[in-house]
Order: C-alpha cells, then sequence, then structure tokens
C-alpha cells in the first residue's frame, strides 16, 4: 500500500512541474518577419523556454520553463505588441 | 531621367520590403547600392504603430540626411493575410558642393499580402529646395508606384522564401518604367535582385535586429 501511495506521489509531482507549452493562433502572420518579430518578443520573456513558430499553420506554440506560465492576457498583449492578434486554441 | 527614377527609387526603398513600421523595439538596418549612388537606412519602431527612421545618401553630386517619421494608420490582420495602409512625413538637407539646402517628403503606402500573393502601392511627394545638381534637376516630385508578386512556392519560417515581383513606377509626366524582382528572405534577413526592362540592374538588401 505504502508503495502505491508513493508511487502515485511521484507520478503527481513530475505532472505538476512538466514543462507546459501553449499553441496559440495568430491572425495576420503571413511572412516570415512577422513570425521574426513575434519569436523575438516571446525569447525576451524569462518564462519562455522556447518558441515553435509555423506560418503554414498559423500558430506560434510557446513552451515555458518549468513551473512558469505567462497568461493569455500577456500573451495577447505580447502580440499586440509585435501587430497581431490571438486566437487561443488548445493548450496542453 | 534614369537618374530620377533611380533617386526616388532610393528614397522609397524602406517601403519596397518592409513595412515602415514593424513590432516594438524592432531595428531594421538596409543598405542599397549601385554604380552611382549608395544609401543606408536604420528604422526603429517605438510602438507597433509608430517608427522613426533616417537615411543617409549619396551621388556623384550630393548627399542626404533625412530623417523621418512613420505611422500605421489601419491594419487588418485576417486569418489568412493582412493589409496596412501608411503614412511617412520627413524633413532633412541635401549637401551639396559644401551649401546645405532643405529637403522635405509625405508618403503615403497602402498593401496587402498573404503567403502566395503580394500587392503595394505608394505615392511619394518629394519637395528640394536645391535645383543645381544636374542629376536630379527638378525641385518638386511626385511619384507613384505599384508591385504586384507571387511566390512560386510556400516556405515556412525556417525555409528560404522565394518571390516573383513586378513593380512598375511613374514619376511625375514621364512613362511608366518596370522592373522585374527576385526577391530571397529567410528569417530576418531578405534580399532583392532587380533588372529593368531597359537593362538597369538593382539590388536591395534588409536585416531585422
Amino acid at each position: 500500500m505504502k508503495k502505491i501511495i508513493l508511487l502515485s506521489l511521484c507520478l503527481i509531482s513530475a505532472s505538476a512541474f512538466a514543462n507546459e507549452e501553449i499553441k496559440v493562433g495568430v491572425k495576420g502572420m503571413v511572412c516570415a518577419f512577422c513570425a521574426q518579430g513575434i519569436e523575438k518578443q516571446f525569447k525576451a520573456q524569462k518564462e519562455v523556454e522556447s518558441i515553435e513558430v509555423s506560418l503554414q499553420n498559423k500558430f506560434v506554440k510557446i513552451k515555458f520553463k518549468d513551473g512558469q506560465k505567462i497568461s493569455n492576457e500577456k500573451i495577447t498583449e505580447i502580440l499586440k505588441d509585435a501587430g497581431y492578434e490571438t486566437e487561443f486554441g488548445q493548450s496542453k | 531621367m534614369q537618374h530620377i527614377l533611380l533617386f526616388l527609387t532610393l528614397f522609397s526603398i524602406q517601403t519596397l520590403f518592409a513595412h515602415p513600421v514593424s513590432y516594438k523595439d524592432a531595428l531594421g538596418v538596409m543598405s542599397y547600392n549601385n554604380s552611382k549612388m549608395n544609401e543606408i537606412l536604420l528604422t526603429y519602431s517605438l510602438t507597433p504603430k509608430f517608427a522613426v527612421a533616417t537615411s543617409y545618401l549619396r551621388d556623384s553630386q550630393s548627399e542626404f540626411y533625412i530623417p523621418r517619421i512613420n505611422f500605421l494608420l489601419k491594419r487588418w490582420n485576417n486569418d489568412d493575410s493582412q493589409g496596412n495602409i501608411y503614412f511617412s512625413a520627413g524633413a532633412g538637407y541635401e549637401k551639396f558642393n559644401s551649401n546645405n539646402y532643405s529637403v522635405r517628403l509625405g508618403e503615403v503606402v497602402a498593401d496587402w499580402e498573404n503567403r502566395k500573393y503580394y500587392t503595394y502601392a505608394e505615392h511619394l511627394y518629394l519637395n528640394r529646395d536645391n535645383d543645381q545638381n544636374t542629376l536630379i534637376p527638378e525641385k518638386n516630385y511626385n511619384h507613384t508606384k505599384v508591385r504586384i508578386g507571387f511566390a512560386p512556392f510556400l516556405a515556412d519560417y525556417s525555409d528560404l522564401n522565394v518571390w516573383l515581383i513586378l513593380q512598375t513606377e511613374k514619376h511625375n509626366n514621364e512613362s511608366i518604367q518596370s522592373t522585374q524582382f527576385l526577391r530571397f528572405f529567410m528569417k530576418n534577413v531578405l534580399w532583392e535582385i532587380g533588372a529593368g526592362f531597359d537593362g538597369s540592374m538593382a539590388f536591395n538588401f534588409m536585416v531585422h535586429i
């Protein structure tokens, strides 16, 4: 029984501290200069570990550092500073 | 005539391949060079709707220093495309035979693009006090330019993007001049190679830092 509880705690802990990432749709992102600006803005955030930009699928995927995250409002503001609008989709 | 068109092209080159206003804190560096003229241009976007810029240009007779401000008047961010209207104004001076002469400019730009097609139109008004430079004797210029382009294949952000562009321009009452461009860009670097139907050549380069 103790082993089961310990194993459960370990799994819960691992899940709680896993790097979180979010995929955000971006309206108006049609060129490499657009994407470069967005990438630069997010990389300047201390909570962000990495960012993936797709012109083809019109989204940015933001991977956060351990235990850190940026709110949707902040993401919207960052994209607004880059000159674009957000469309929040699925996150995991 | 060729010199005049080249001169005007240089003054409006900033908007040929990049938005006059970019993302907040964006710094754009551009250089344009050919056998007759050299130009370097810097643009810094203070906000997504306002940028300051300055350009230095020289030909065999004059040197130009023109600071300018650029405004994004309207942007349409659509699902698959983007459209913009910009306004720019600037004032500087032309150094000619050790004398300085005032120069003023105003410009309106409209563009629309998606990942496959690109359209661009601008009207530039330039006013100079100097009329002694024989390469550009006119004091007042009205210059209209239209560009259309398409990408032969769709490339993503990290890939090499290639565009074919046709540019037509008209200066005051002169005849229309057309130039075809091959544009490449990848991430933050862009370059264009152009060939006019009169045999003239052009090379544009830009990087966003």
